[in-house]
């Protein structure tokens, strides 16, 4: 394995363990906002119960994908160094905004949104729950410019190498921003949705905390029931107006060699080397119905168009986006049976069907990291599509040292993996019964009477503790 | 002007930074010599409301350097690799354990983590500091290096001054933060950090010199401002060092020891920053060979210069909203 392949293990590693927790944590800050903002109007116990519940399944996965996301921003220099310097200065002031005005914002509020509870006046409470959910999406949007910059590079020229801003406008409303944006927004609530409403599942399937449970699962499917259709158009969107850039990704994905296949590529094997697939299952037509086309004559383009040296790998961009397209399928249809239920007044009867969402909840989350696949994998070997190879952007560093950190981070990513996953397990099994506003003795002092000071103005440990149990 | 006003926002950064992840850091130093439980949940706790806003001053500050000194982030970063892998190893675990102790308590041993990894991370960004001060290798504008070339005795002095240094500023506030016993032993230990990062950093001021980055005091205005400088930071330390000992409750009495450290911490940054100014590598990487282009900087000092105060008006209602101190006299959980 090469300097370039350690390198990019390492980024792949990273960057999708990082892309995890964005997947649950956007969505969930912005229903945490919500719950909390019906707890403040309507002052039902439930909704309070459903705020403390998610933030604690919220608060973990945020501190993940905090410091995971830190990590990225340093390897941009560490192991791409090249692409540090020459990119720099486009990149450098977009992840620039994203930190003054998306990370501080976030760190600014989240400690209210986490021990606030009790602590502060509820408005003060409510306000931080939407600052952080605003830093969250508006996070989320610009590192979507300059990811979409990346693939789409625009509003630029090459001076000795370096990539020099002449239109910031079209650097940041590149042509694939545009649709990516609101396509990975869509994503990242439909992901959350899944997340909460397949937890929620289990409550119903075990009988436990029904009141919390329907009411969790009603907003996360009613949602997701909304965003679902949009995100199958603005997934074509994306695919209609970026992939025209970038035509050696839209063969890869299409998983053709050679041109004429109208079919639609279900299943392949393909040898790179060789360039052609050692095994393929087609469904005909499809293709052209999708390039829509029902005459069943418009083929797809296959990868030997694009040469050799500026192909992408195959199997990680078909594949990917196999994972995506699928995962998108599977969760269309259950928001489809949702809606069909509720309709039918059944959601709450429907026991298989609880049980059937319980195993959805990782979906959305997939299907997320089978798109990034997509997008990264479809763009090689270009690190900045067309105009710098990825091969030509990594660091000379010792391979040591390399391969020091790639398996630091794999075993170090993989622990807290489990580490996440058994919390949040244990924290579904205690449940929100103890979260309910209801079991608890009442506070001694009213959260209403403005920033709570106590004798001596200290702040007794023993209020976040009882919000802790 | 817009070098050296990037230059500025870069150091602001720093400064930023040390200060606040220092005390952050150092508080979970100062884990790792408490016995009690108890006391290592309050410290622990202490920092859990703002360890993310501390943090995001190191996110800002390479970010800042990316932007305005594109190559001098591509140099650098792989230069000091082995000790910034380490550092951000430390930092994950830290930010996890830190979350997960309080999410879930009593976690003793993510309590435990989160201690090693806060002594971890002090000592690789102390040792990162250091390479600053070896030569660097540069073929065509690209880094060209070997992975321990950076490395030399004057990093491990550099590791151990700022794990010193930010464990006195963890003490000092622990000691702003607390009351009972964990007050007086904060005391008791952060005169004794005081004293030891006092005496260390008196011997990077003067060994400095002999590595490939020494001071530049050539100018009269730079050995001046040199001077009142270090006079304002030996003024610092010996302000904290004659109040952490101090045990009446006043205000004096916690706000001293912490307020004098910072203004040490702080005076000894910028006093390297001046005798160092405009060299960020040695030999020849300047600001001026790194900065990038004039519609980047123009960008940059406007977009994200405009929103350095609302940062710091962030940064400020984190700390007052959980203003005041915790409750650590006789509760023992």
């Amino acid at each position: 394995m090469s300097l370039l392949d350690l390198s990019r293990w390492q980024f792949a590693i990273t960057v999708m363990f990082h892309m995890t927790f964005p997947a649950i944590t956007v969505g969930l800050s912005i229903f945490l906002a919500v719950v909390y903002g019906l707890y403040w109007r309507t002052g039902r116990a439930v909704y309070l119960q459903m705020f403390r519940f998610w933030r604690r399944i919220f608060a973990v996965g945020f501190a993940i994908g905090v410091v995971a996301g830190a990590v990225i921003t340093f390897q941009m220099g560490l192991n791409w160094g090249v692409y540090g310097a020459r990119t720099g200065p486009i990149i450098g002031p977009i992840i620039g905004m994203e930190v003054v005005t998306a990370f501080f914002v976030e760190a600014g509020f989240i400690g209210v949104l986490l021990y606030g509870d009790g602590r502060v006046r509820k408005v003060t409470m409510f306000v931080s729950t939407v600052m952080v959910s605003v830093g969250t999406v508006l996070s989320s949007t610009w590192i979507i410019a300059a990811n979409s910059w990346m693939q789409t590079p625009a509003g630029f020229k090459v001076v000795h190498g370096q990539f020099e801003p002449t239109d910031w406008m079209r650097v940041i409303f590149n042509p694939s921003f545009i649709w990516r944006w609101p396509h990975m927004l869509a994503a990242v609530l439909i992901s959350a949705s899944f997340f909460v409403a397949g937890i929620s599942a289990w409550y119903l399937v075990k009988g436990r905390a029904k009141g919390f449970a329907r009411r969790s699962m009603s907003i996360a499917l009613g949602i997701a029931a909304l965003l679902m259709p949009v995100q199958l158009y603005l997934g074509d969107g994306v695919a209609g107006h970026e992939l025209p850039y970038q035509l050696s990704k839209l063969e890869a994905i299409e998983g053709n060699w050679d041109n004429g296949n109208t079919g639609f590529v279900l299943f392949s094997v393909p040898d790179q080397q060789a360039a052609r697939n050692i095994a393929e299952l087609d469904i005909p037509c499809l293709g052209s119905y999708i390039a829509k086309d029902l005459g069943c004559k418009t083929a797809m383009p296959g990868l030997k168009l694009t040469p050799a040296a500026d192909r992408p790998d195959m199997a990680a961009t078909f594949w990917g986006f196999r994972v995506m397209f699928l995962a998108a399928v599977l969760m269309f249809g259950t928001v489809f049976a949702a809606t069909v239920l509720r309709m039918r007044n059944r959601l709450w009867t429907a026991r298989r069907f609880h049980r059937f969402v319980l195993w959805t909840t990782p979906v959305g989350i997939l299907a997320i990291l089978g798109g990034w696949v997509t997008a990264e994998a479809g763009r090689q070997p270009w690190i900045v599509f067309g105009q710098l190879r990825t091969s030509a952007a990594v660091s000379h560093l010792a391979p040591g040292e390399v391969l020091f950190s790639v398996i630091g981070f794999s075993v170090l990513y993989l622990f807290m993996l489990v580490a996440y996953v058994v919390y949040i397990v244990r924290t579904m099994r205690t449940g929100p019964e103890r979260d309910d506003p209801g079991q608890e003795p009442p506070p001694r002092n009213l959260p209403d009477s403005g920033r709570v000071r106590h004798a001596a103005n200290t702040v007794p440990l023993g209020s976040r503790e009882v919000a802790a149990r | 002007m817009t070098t050296t006003l990037w230059s500025a926002t870069v150091l602001v950064c720093l400064l930023m930074y040390v200060v606040l992840d220092g005390y952050d850091l150092g508080v979970g130093v100062a884990t790792l010599f408490e016995r009690d439980p108890a006391h290592r949940r309050h410290l622990l706790e202490s920092v859990a409301v703002g360890w993310d806003g501390n943090e995001t001053w190191l996110i800002l500050l390479g970010v800042a350097l990316w932007a305005g000194f594109p190559l001098a982030f591509g140099t650098i970063l792989p230069h000091a690799y082995l000790p910034i892998i380490v550092l951000l190893f430390s930092l994950v675990v830290r930010g996890v354990s830190v979350e997960m102790a309080s999410q879930a308590p009593p976690a003793p041993r993510w309590t435990t983590a989160f201690g090693v990894a806060s002594l971890l991370a002090s000592f690789a960004q102390g040792f990162a500091l250091g390479t600053l001060t070896s030569a660097v290798h540069l073929r065509g504008g690209v880094y060209t290096g070997s992975a321990f070339g950076a490395f030399s005795w004057f990093c491990v002095l550099s590791g151990l001054t700022v794990t010193t240094a930010y464990t006195a500023l963890g003490y000092a506030y622990t000691k702003h933060k607390s009351s009972g016993l964990l007050r007086e032993s904060a005391a008791r230990r952060g005169a004794l950090a005081t004293a030891v990062a006092g005496a260390l950093s008196v011997l990077v001021l003067v060994t400095v010199e002999t590595t490939a980055a020494p001071l530049n005091l050539g100018s009269p205005g730079r050995a001046f401002a040199f001077a009142v400088l270090l006079v304002f930071a030996a003024g610092g330390a010996v302000t904290s060092l004659v109040t952490f000992p101090w045990r009446r409750q006043s205000v004096a009495a916690d706000a001293l020891p912490l307020g004098g450290l910072v203004i040490a911490t702080v005076s000894v940054f910028l006093a390297l920053g001046v005798a160092r100014y405009p060299v960020l590598l040695p030999p020849g990487l300047t600001v001026d060979s790194a900065v990038g282009p004039h519609s980047t900087m123009v960008f940059i000092l406007v977009g994200i210069g405009l929103n350095m105060p609302l940062v710091l008006a962030y940064n400020v209602f984190a700390h007052r909203a959980f203003a005041g101190k915790l409750d650590t006299e006789g509760v023992h959980s």
